[in-house]
């Protein structure tokens, strides 16, 4: 059998994060290696471009066209691809859709996996060891964390994304916010409510 | 590798901090961290399953005390230091090849982001199991290929059963792939578990768990 040790050279760099990064930095930008232009972009897209705002445009989109949603459901990383929506982090998705009978919710337990282009970067309790170990196991306790209770009629359905297969929560419409425009319901629809920890809500001061 | 990283599970009695929410970054060097090793992915250098094994292989009391972007920071001084590009004193020889390092330039970006890293492959590999079908899943989930290597089997469904419940095609392999033994693409399945068939007091006996697995993670159901 092969054997692969990585060495532990980050030993060997000051402990502090802040002071370690500089470290680094400065051996990468001595050797040639970065260039600043391209890490500014890189924030640039993360901080600015790209958040749950696309996740959202989707599920409105899907909750006011039927259509659009079975498209989505069944054909979607061409969907994505279509709506310039894909993107590393969702290479590959998967759309899985709240109904009467099943709730669902999304984890990485061996990581932090998350769709990226849909969503962005994923919030610190997804990353949180809690979260990772406890999701799989006991769900609903999870879930009354986050000040959610679901009904006893409902199954719970954990996808842990253990491959590149990204996941994302098609949420329930409310049935309080039938007939708004798609553009009115984006507002509706919450980051937690397409990872599972939530509901859809109205926009505050409605 | 240790088995700090295998969470899936495993007994925790913390809350959730739900307010932990909404910052993407808390501190400036995060963001540094954040920007440098999404460019270092596309120096052609090390690949996503690499730099998943080298942030696992951390000493594990860091792997468990880090935050998330100080193992992210860690794992990547270590695969700089494979490569040579760091060096600890005791190499013999400068062993890093520069001409083979692609630096990201800001007007590749835009594409390189959008493009990501599928890891579908056209490829039709060996498929021995049906939609619907009945499996169970190997009941030894150490990497077969490299001693104490990567895996993405999590501890938790080894030895179980479970029902597949989607096919995806021939996915790179991570146990291969994060050794550089090649992408050796294999089937890829999701696999529905009852809750109540991997834990001892589940909470509700409707509940699954949904976890997705390469084909030579699973066997015939017998």
């Amino acid at each position: 059998m092969k054997k692969d040790n990585l060495k532990q050279f980050y030993k060997e760099f000051p402990s502090n994060p802040d002071v370690r990064v500089k470290a680094l930095k400065a051996i990468l930008e001595k050797e040639g290696l970065i260039d600043q232009k391209a890490l500014d972009e890189i924030l640039d897209t993360y901080q600015n471009k790209v958040g749950p705002l696309n996740g959202a445009k989707i599920v409105a989109k899907a909750w006011a066209n039927k259509k659009f949603k079975e498209d989505l459901i069944n054909n979607t990383d061409q969907v994505l691809k279509d709506m310039d929506l894909n993107g590393r982090q969702g290479e590959h998705v998967v759309v899985v859709e709240n109904t009467e009978t099943v709730h669902n919710l999304i984890v990485c337990t061996l990581c932090s996996c998350y769709p990226w282009p849909l969503l962005g970067l994923p919030p610190s309790w997804y990353k949180s060891d809690a979260y990772r170990s406890r999701a799989v196991r006991e769900p609903r306790a999870v879930l009354s964390d986050f000040n959610v209770k679901l009904p006893i009629s409902k199954k719970v359905k954990v996808w842990d994304s253990t491959s590149e297969i990204r996941y994302l929560v098609l949420p329930q419409q409310p049935p309080s916010s039938k007939g708004l425009s798609e553009n009115e319901l984006v507002s509706w629809i919450t980051r937690d409510s397409m990872i599972g920890t939530g509901f859809p809500k109205p926009p505050k001061g409605k | 590798m240790s088995k700090a990283h295998d969470m899936g599970g495993r007994v925790d009695p913390r809350r959730i901090d739900i307010t932990s929410s909404n910052a993407n970054f808390k501190a400036d060097w995060e963001k540094e961290v954040f920007a440098i090793t999404l460019a270092l992915g596309f120096s052609s250098l090390w690949n996503l399953d690499r730099s998943r094994y080298a942030r696992e292989s951390l000493e594990p009391q860091d792997y468990l005390q880090f935050g998330y972007f100080e193992k992210w920071l860690a794992g990547l001084i270590n695969l700089l230091g494979e490569n040579g590009i760091i060096k600890d004193g005791t190499e013999s020889e400068d062993n890093f090849k520069k001409s083979s390092f692609r630096v990201l330039e800001a007007k590749n970006v835009k594409k390189l982001l959008h493009i990501g890293g599928p890891t579908k492959r056209d490829s039709t590999t060996e498929k021995n199991f049906n939609l619907g079908e009945t499996v169970s899943v190997r009941a030894n989930n150490s990497n077969t290929k490299v001693e104490k290597g990567h895996t993405r089997l999590p501890d938790y469904v080894k030895g179980r059963t479970g029902k597949v419940i989607a096919y995806h095609g021939s996915h790179v392999f991570p146990d291969a792939n994060a050794h550089f033994l090649g992408e050796s693409p294999e089937a890829l399945y999701s696999v529905e578990f009852k809750s109540q068939d991997l834990w001892d007091k589940c909470e509700h006996v409707e509940d699954a768990v949904v976890v997705d697995l390469w084909e030579s993670y699973l066997e015939k159901f017998n």
